[in-house]
């Protein structure tokens, strides 16, 4: 059982100027969650969910500093007073992001990995790990580096290690936000497996719908409270209309509504042209003779991982010198080296790709023309960042924004650089539905301004709120291209649910 | 050629212990960096030279083994052939340009290939072996978990600034540094305070004991090579 009485956490942080400051997390937080129960914390950005699956792993208070009040117990003991390896015999954590949750490079020594610091006897870890490959049917995975596999393969590498020790409570930290739907799907099921088994699972999460049969409760926070407590059957019985209006995603992909009138008919078409690519291991690529599709419109990109989505996204960006296919736009034709004119990136980790010391200097970064004076470049600057609600933070660094932020100051530098083409690699994962449907209407005004957007996406709501049009790769090739109307939606749920 | 700790632990064909790598390290480098080029510690030197060239090969890094012995091969050329026949600045820059290479590379290239063909686990079991205590073995372990990580984030920003045209606007090479240094540094630093987090729920504490899947143990040529490298130091001292 685990039991919270009264916890009350502020993280200590320091702001912009580097002071010190108490950042409030949760308040007053009474909670019991019982032996084998499956809890769903949910809520907006910032809403204190991430909080108090730290508060039950232990790295609250253990890890991150600040002031705790109350007391978190898990079977009458209380975790802030016991050491962090005592905890982590009971509690298993999978993280948001894969890229940096694994201490090893090798997969099987990072799935032995938390039994071996239990001093569980190698023998037994090698059966355990043999009798979880099995069941979770890994033979492929195992004995490969980290740095090979693809985001979902690596959350299913970390539920495998989770297998090994088997801890009686396992905590999940928007586990799905970087999985396409078939990895989601697969996470579902070690999901439902570890419910069998009786374990009590605590999973924080914007991404519902693949837990609606799972959830024996579901709390919805905001501001540091819980707001909401939804039993099982209540959860099973939320309509669109009520997730929207709590603000929440939706808890089926069926019910997302279309309600957007289709875009004009009488586009110019852009032509790709043998957009053939490979890597260097020889497997993964892209093979697309030729592809015709729609100018000043929203095109998502679709497909499963491996499908060649970010390869195409980075080949119509001309960051592949070696690809030979021409893009053909108002009549030019446009190789790899002369796309990188013509087509700019918002990045996943948008951290990658801002540079200076204010987010003016960002935008001015990006105007190229050297006849335009100083001035009238900030000027410039000074306007695109109004339309994006910026202005406030022009002087300030694009470190110390948050991430929505940093997302639309990349996307006001895109607009500076005044390139017909915008490109965005998954820019809602792991955004909660305000944000998401703040960067559908960001999506709108670049086409509204003219420009041709492409969007890398597994997010079924986003492509709903704003696309235009839909390309679905599959093994590389361009297996359905069409435009997206009313009745056609159900194709791409059918897609999206399997 | 990427950086960091082997990923797959069985790639070669005769396993050597790390350990063992650690002796052969410290013998080609002591002898590499310190031998005179006459008598004994020449042919010393000539042995100390082959071994990495060897090792690579049994893990079928083909490339590297053949870029190092040409590396080396065309030093030795120059010392014995050009270097004499020519006089002044250019002279000393060469006579420079191949003692560095011919002590410094065979060094390396051993590091090189130790680093490549040890897995984490391996490395962690054997420091454990020598009772070398955590808090030495993990950061190190952290550190060359970390290396494809930077290559990672680097490629990644490089693809930014390439998109932006950085490279064109921006002439000043400090400031070009600037521009990669800070994102790396911003995305590797959240990076390893995530990780630390991460490793902290599964169980690792500097204090405690821990258990190993990975079997490592000195096998017969594994105290073939040790004594080898004995013998070699001592007649490096010796002569």
């Amino acid at each position: 059982m685990i039991e919270f009485k009264n916890v009350t956490f502020a993280y200590s942080s320091t702001d912009a100027d580097g002071r010190a400051i108490e950042q409030g997390s949760i308040s007053g937080i009474d909670l019991t969650i019982q032996n084998g129960e499956f809890v769903v914390l949910t809520g907006g950005s910032g809403c204190g969910k991430t909080t108090i699956t730290r508060l039950i792993n232990g790295l609250i208070p253990h890890y991150y500093s600040g002031t705790l009040n109350g007391d978190v117990l898990i079977d009458g003991k209380s975790v802030p007073n016991t050491p962090i390896f005592e905890t982590a015999k009971k509690v298993g954590s999978v993280f948001q992001n894969p890229r940096s949750q694994f201490f090893n490079v090798n997969t099987t020594d990072e799935i032995a990995f938390a039994a071996e610091n239990q001093c569980i006897a190698p023998e037994r870890i090698l059966s355990h790990i043999a009798e979880t490959t099995r069941n979770m049917q890994i033979e492929k995975l195992l004995d490969r580096s980290i740095f090979e596999l693809s985001g979902g393969e690596k959350q299913i590498i970390a539920c495998a290690g989770i297998n090994v020790l088997s801890p009686d409570i396992v905590v999940l930290d928007e586990p799905s936000s970087n999985l396409d739907s078939s990895a989601i799907m697969k996470l579902k099921s070690i999901l439902a497996d570890w419910k069998s088994q009786g374990k009590t699972i605590i999973i924080a999460e914007h991404r519902l719908y693949f837990l609606r049969e799972l959830a024996d409760r579901m709390l919805i926070l905001e501001g540091g409270r819980i707001t909401k407590e939804l039993q099982a059957d209540e959860v099973n019985k939320l309509t669109f209309a009520d997730t929207e209006r709590m603000g929440i995603r939706p808890l089926s992909l069926e019910d997302i509504s279309f309600s957007r009138e289709s875009s004009s008919n009488h586009n110019e078409m852009l032509t790709l042209e043998s957009f053939i690519f490979t890597y260097k291991d020889g497997k993964h690529g892209i093979n697309i003779p030729k592809l015709e599709l729609p100018t000043n419109s929203v095109i998502a990109i679709i497909g499963h991982n491996g499908a060649g989505k970010s390869t195409l996204a980075r080949n119509i960006c001309g960051l592949e010198k070696k690809c030979k296919g021409t893009l053909t736009l108002n009549g030019k034709k446009l190789k790899a080296k002369d796309r990188l004119h013509y087509c700019y990136m918002i990045m996943q980790d948008v951290n990658h790709q801002l540079f200076t010391e204010s987010v003016r200097d960002e935008v001015m970064l990006s105007m190229t023309d050297k006849s335009m004076p100083d001035e009238q470049k900030a000027q410039k600057a000074d306007e695109i960042l109004t339309q994006l609600d910026l202005i406030e933070y022009a002087d300030t660094h694009p470190m110390a924004l948050s991430g929505g932020q940093k997302q639309r100051t990349a996307i006001a530098s895109g607009i500076a650089s005044s390139k017909p083409i915008i490109i965005f690699d998954e820019p809602t994962s792991g955004l909660d539905l305000a944000h998401m449907k703040q960067v559908a209407v960001e999506i709108l005004k670049l086409r509204d301004m003219g420009k041709t957007v492409f969007i890398v996406t597994h997010d079924l709501e986003l492509i709903l709120s704003c696309c235009d049009h839909i390309v679905r790769l599959e093994k590389g090739e361009a297996a359905e291209n069409y435009k997206l109307y009313k009745d056609i939606a159900a194709r791409l749920r059918q897609f999206f649910a399997n | 050629m990427e950086l960091g700790l082997s990923s797959t632990s069985d790639n070669s064909v005769q396993k050597l212990d790390p350990r063992t790598k650690l002796c052969l390290l410290i013998a080609i480098s002591l002898i590499m960096v310190g031998g005179k080029t006459v008598g004994v510690e020449y042919i010393l030197r000539v042995i100390c030279a082959a071994i990495p060239f060897v090792l690579l090969l049994t893990v079928r890094h083909i490339k590297s083994a053949l870029i190092y012995v040409m590396l080396l091969g065309l030093s030795v050329f120059c010392e014995g052939s050009v270097i004499p026949n020519i006089s002044g600045a250019p002279n000393l820059i060469l006579m420079i340009l191949c003692g560095i290479i011919s002590r410094f590379v065979p060094g390396y290239m051993m590091g090189w290939y130790t680093v490549r063909s040890t897995s984490v686990s391996e490395f962690m079991t054997a420091m454990d072996r020598m009772r070398v205590p955590y808090f030495i073995t993990i950061p190190f372990s952290v550190m060359f978990r970390y290396f494809p990580t930077l290559g990672e984030e680097y490629r990644s920003i490089h693809d930014a600034m390439k998109m932006r045209e950085i490279g064109q606007s921006v002439k000043n090479p400090f400031i070009y540094i600037e521009y990669v240094l800070v994102p790396i540094m911003m995305s590797t630093v959240r990076i390893a305070d995530e990780l630390s987090a991460a490793s902290l729920t599964k169980g690792l504490c500097a204090g405690g004991k821990r258990t190993h899947i990975c079997q490592i143990s000195i096998k017969f040529y594994d105290w073939l090579l040790m004594l080898g490298s004995l013998v070699m130091i001592v007649l490096f001292f010796v002569f």
